[in-house]
């Protein structure tokens, strides 16, 4: 890199791009004459910067310029009273469309209500209700025990017949083998009889 | 500054619908840099403080007409330079350079006080152009097309004006800078 290539006025400007920052410190760092105009750049600039802002002797506003006068319009809307007046004009439209909006309430003549018959009229009603809620539970509850109580005499029913019949067949089961016993000790007799008639001789 | 930019942007969004207390705020941000700029460029306080009223009146007149609300700034600074130098244009006479007391003793170390006028001395022996160029570089932080858009003309222009300011005050403050900084 050349004297004539090295742009050390944009180097302090903050004008140079990263990649040739470091090309233009390293060849300040060699070249006398270019390192001594640096120094000298950098101490202008130092002391160009070390001027301080001024305050600014007076606010700068233009309220009051014509330009800057709101309109018609905005001096109402920013008026109190007017934005009073349009709370107003909006909760009355609000209102107005609540009304329109909601379902007709029923519109029948106007009636005097007497309040303590009405109070017996609810209260009777809640009895009525209740003695009929109650009524029906009972009702429900005898029912179910009732089915209970006629489930378990079946059941009990059915065992006692179950029994009774095991019984009566072991008694049937016994007379018959009785009977057969008897049957063929009547027929020996009988077989006996009629030998001892024929003259036979009968072997005990 | 990223927020900064950011809010810059809804403020002059209200600004365009009517919002004269967005455009406001807008003013407060940016006059302390408006007015030390045109106080540094036409040398007068009360001159500097009608323009800088000037310059936000036609902001808020034209402010339908900026494009681009990122580019407010250049915008901004393009309206102040052509107020400046309208009135440079018109009534600044090419005063005779006076002796800086500051720089006088060579010597001596400089109190900030010194420095701040030596500066302030410097700057004034430039050209109108040469000035300008050096406070929307150093003092506002433009980079080199920004200031090519605000002043209306070429980058290479914007150069030439720079790096000639920089010789000239080179002479001038590079002995102060570096009895400032002891």
């Amino acid at each position: 890199m050349t004297c004539s290539s090295i742009d050390l006025k944009a180097y302090v400007l903050g004008e140079l791009p990263e990649s040739e920052k470091g090309l233009v410190a390293g060849h300040v760092r060699e070249c006398a004459s270019c390192g001594e105009e640096m120094e000298r750049l950098s101490l202008t600039h130092l002391a160009l910067v070390s001027l301080r802002d001024e305050e600014v002797p007076r606010r700068i506003a233009f309220v009051s310029d014509k330009v800057f006068e709101p309109r018609w319009w905005q001096r109402v809307w920013r008026s109190g009273p007017a934005m009073g007046f349009a709370s107003a004009a909006l909760l009355a439209c609000a209102i107005l469309a609540h009304g329109l909006l909601r379902p007709a309430p029923w519109a029948g003549p106007s009636v005097t209500v007497d309040t303590a018959a009405v109070e017996r009229r609810v209260a009777a009603e809640v009895n009525e209700r209740i003695n009929a809620r109650v009524n029906a539970m009972v009702s429900e509850a005898v029912a179910k025990a009732v089915f209970d109580t006629n489930l378990r005499q079946q059941r009990r029913t059915a065992e006692l017949l179950a029994g009774v019949e095991k019984k009566y067949d072991l008694q049937r089961k016994a007379d018959l083998l009785a009977f057969e016993a008897n049957l063929e000790i009547v027929s020996k007799q009988q077989a006996r009889t009629f030998m001892a008639s024929s003259g036979l001789e009968v072997k005990p | 500054m990223i927020f900064r930019e950011v809010e810059d942007r809804d403020l002059i969004a209200k600004a365009r619908r009517g919002d004269v207390d967005a455009f406001g705020i807008l003013v407060s941000r940016w006059e302390k840099r408006i007015y030390n700029y045109l106080l540094r460029l036409v040398g007068n306080r009360e001159e500097a403080m009608d323009l800088s009223q000037d310059v936000f009146l036609k902001a808020w007149q034209n402010l339908k007409k900026l494009e681009d609300a990122d580019r407010f700034s250049s915008w901004l600074f393009r309206i102040a330079h052509n107020e400046a130098f309208s009135l440079l244009r018109k009534n600044r006479p090419e005063t005779a350079l006076t002796a800086d007391p500051a720089v006088a003793d060579r010597s001596a170390r400089l109190y900030p006080v010194e420095l701040t006028l030596a500066v302030q001395h410097a700057l004034t022996r430039l050209s109108d152009d040469q000035r300008e160029a050096v406070l929307l570089k150093v003092y506002q932080g433009f980079k080199f097309d920004e200031m090519a858009e605000i002043l209306g003309c070429p980058v290479s222009t914007i150069k030439s004006r720079l790096y000639a300011a920089l010789d000239l005050l080179k002479d001038t403050l590079a002995p102060v800078g570096a009895r400032g900084v002891q």
